[in-house]
């Protein structure tokens, strides 16, 4: 055997650990939804027992769905305001105010980074003293030194809530990536338009903005995926409450699976969320063209 | 002249604005750091009227939240190592080789990295069934029946600290070996061929050459491993069952939706022990961070 051919077969065996992982898990787990979702299968009952093909009568159900739609657009909703919106104006900014040279800057940053850190149930245990509980919650109390009526935040505008709480959980996020991408632009870009008397606004819509485009690409596609699998956050909450206003498209998988044990049907659902998510990848590896 | 400089508008806004955010960003904070160390605390946020250290001494003396804490930081640091060892080897092969699929796998990853884990859940949930029948016939070959069931909680798949460990790993793996891979494109190969010339073996040229020079690559992983899997939420939640096997997350979020006997004290200083570890590490991979949000895209 020469060199090369060993070296060869050195790398598939090592290979093989990672992808064994890989496919017992995640590959073979996505292959078994879409054949799942051709099945009437179910956590218990006779169902759970004895399986059986009923062809496309859970996607034709889906279509049919009322939780299924209602699912979608609270996602959708919950996408856009959150990491479209929340936390991409919100980052940018701070991106922008923290690339001047300021005072504090760490504290800053620390305090921005800090909500991205903590886990999932630590941010929904502390959120929930934040906005439950009538009167008492610190929001109501501070919106009610405005003279505004105290509410139970989660009941009275729970999807405005979870994107209220997701934007502060991903500020973070967008501020790391916009300040890794005005790092980017030459300083010499803004001397020249500052000569050419450009005044603020015009710098920022005419020349960062323009120049941040492929950076804030990428944060939309990463972020819409990261959004869309949001679970814990959500469940510890909502659990998708009240009524279905934040059953975001994870959390109805799991409520359909898990709760109403249905794991045909849940898996139609997570066949069409793997199919989008495959499809927000195809574009990312594209336009991005992604170096290997 | 002497005397205060003058801010400018521009300035103005921006520490405005910081300030601002800093309230936002921190709020929600002062409730639980003040409720963990209040004897009086509530689910509201209040100024104690005196300080103790009794919810913290009562996590590891006279309730679950010990173990728990524990259970979590034993599946977690198994999950980790596993991730560090098994990402190790495939992200050096993945930056050596030159081999036909290294693009396909590569390009696999990213598009394993996009899927949401609550899309797999339902089949993940199946293949854990098969595989715990498996392991369950196996188990009950060799171990004598009276034992069986604690030999389940270790290397079972459903209910059973095995199975969720190689859940987690699984689900860190392909970060993992992209940062390993990315990783060892910087380092050249010249090291360990020098090595080879002067003889050494494979054992060495790891444990001498590669490991050393791996170690910052491999302590990124490693910590963003343990981030990813500390702070997971839905695997725990649908792979373990047994009180005596709760981790943290969902012991702290079951204790929670108990109505009536909720100790807030408790509880808010459990939370806070479980956000210590998931904020240090943080810390320390802040530099990594960027490439874990993208996975090595050149921005």
């Amino acid at each position: 055997m020469t060199y090369e051919t060993r070296m060869a077969w050195q790398n598939r065996m090592l290979l093989v650990p990672a992808f064994v992982l890989l496919a017992c898990f995640i590959l073979i787990p996505a292959g078994a939804a879409i054949f799942i979702s051709f099945t009437n299968d179910a956590l218990n009952g006779f169902a759970a027992a004895h399986p059986q093909f009923v062809g496309l009568k859970n996607y034709v159900r889906l279509f049919s769905d009322q939780g299924f739609w209602n699912s979608l657009l609270v996602t959708l909703v919950f996408v856009f305001g959150s990491s479209v919106v929340g936390q991409f104006v919100l980052g940018l900014a701070a991106a922008l105010a923290l690339s001047r040279p300021i005072a504090l800057k760490p504290v800053f940053n620390a305090a921005i980074l800090l909500p991205n850190a903590v886990p999932e149930v630590v941010a929904g245990f502390i959120w929930i003293s934040m906005l439950a509980g009538g009167k008492y919650s610190t929001l109501s109390r501070i919106v009610g030194l405005f003279g505004f009526a105290p509410q139970n935040w989660l009941d009275f505008a729970p999807l405005l809530m979870i994107i209220v709480v997701n934007t502060w959980r991903g500020i973070a996020f967008a501020m790391i990536l916009m300040t890794s991408g005005l790092s980017a632009v030459p300083a010499e870009v803004y001397e020249a338009a500052r000569m050419d008397g450009a005044t603020a606004r015009q710098i920022f819509w005419r020349i960062t903005l323009p120049l941040l485009r492929p950076t804030i690409f990428l944060y939309m596609l990463v972020s819409t995926a990261g959004t869309i699998a949001i679970f814990g956050l959500i469940y510890t909450l909502t659990r998708g409450g009240p009524g279905g206003a934040t059953e975001i498209i994870g959390i109805y998988i799991y409520n359909q699976s898990f709760s109403a044990y249905q794991l045909g049907y849940g898996s139609a659902v997570a066949v069409i969320v793997l199919g989008a998510s495959i499809a927000i990848g195809a574009i990312y590896v594209r336009v991005l063209k992604v170096q290997v | 002249m002497i005397g205060v400089r003058r801010f400018t508008q521009a300035e103005v806004s921006a520490y405005g604005f910081l300030s601002a955010t800093l309230v936002f960003c921190l709020l929600p904070f002062l409730w639980v750091a003040l409720a963990s160390i209040d004897p009086n605390a509530s689910q509201f946020l209040s100024f104690p009227k005196g300080i103790t250290a009794d919810h913290f001494i009562k996590i590891f003396t006279a309730n679950n939240g010990g173990r728990w804490f524990f259970n979590s930081l034993i599946t977690v640091g198994a999950a980790t190592a596993v991730v560090v060892v098994v990402g190790g080897m495939g992200g050096y092969a993945l930056s050596r080789t030159n081999a036909w699929w290294k693009r396909p796998f590569l390009y696999a990853i990213i598009l394993v990295r996009i899927l949401p884990p609550t899309a797999l859940i339902v089949p993940l949930y199946k293949v854990m069934l098969i595989a715990n029948g498996l392991m369950g016939a196996l188990v009950r070959s060799v171990v004598p029946p009276d034992s069986t069931r604690s030999a389940m909680q270790i290397v079972g798949f459903v209910d059973g600290y095995l199975g969720l460990i190689l859940v987690l790993s699984a689900m860190q793996l392909p970060l993992a070996l992209w940062i390993i891979k990315t990783y060892f494109d910087l380092t050249p190969k010249d090291y360990e061929e020098a090595a080879l010339m002067d003889g050494a073996n494979s054992f060495q040229r790891i444990r001498r050459i590669l490991v050393p020079l791996a170690l910052p690559g491999l302590g990124a992983a490693g910590l963003l491993t343990f981030i990813g899997a500390w702070g997971d939420f839905l695997m725990p939640l649908t792979f373990i069952s047994s009180a005596e096997l709760q981790l943290l997350p969902i012991g702290l979020f079951r204790a929670f939706q108990r109505a009536n006997t909720i100790d807030y004290g408790y509880l808010s200083a459990l939370a806070v022990l479980y956000m210590l570890p998931a904020v240090v590490a943080f810390g320390f991979a802040r530099r990594f961070l960027i490439q874990s949000f993208t996975g090595g895209i050149k921005g």
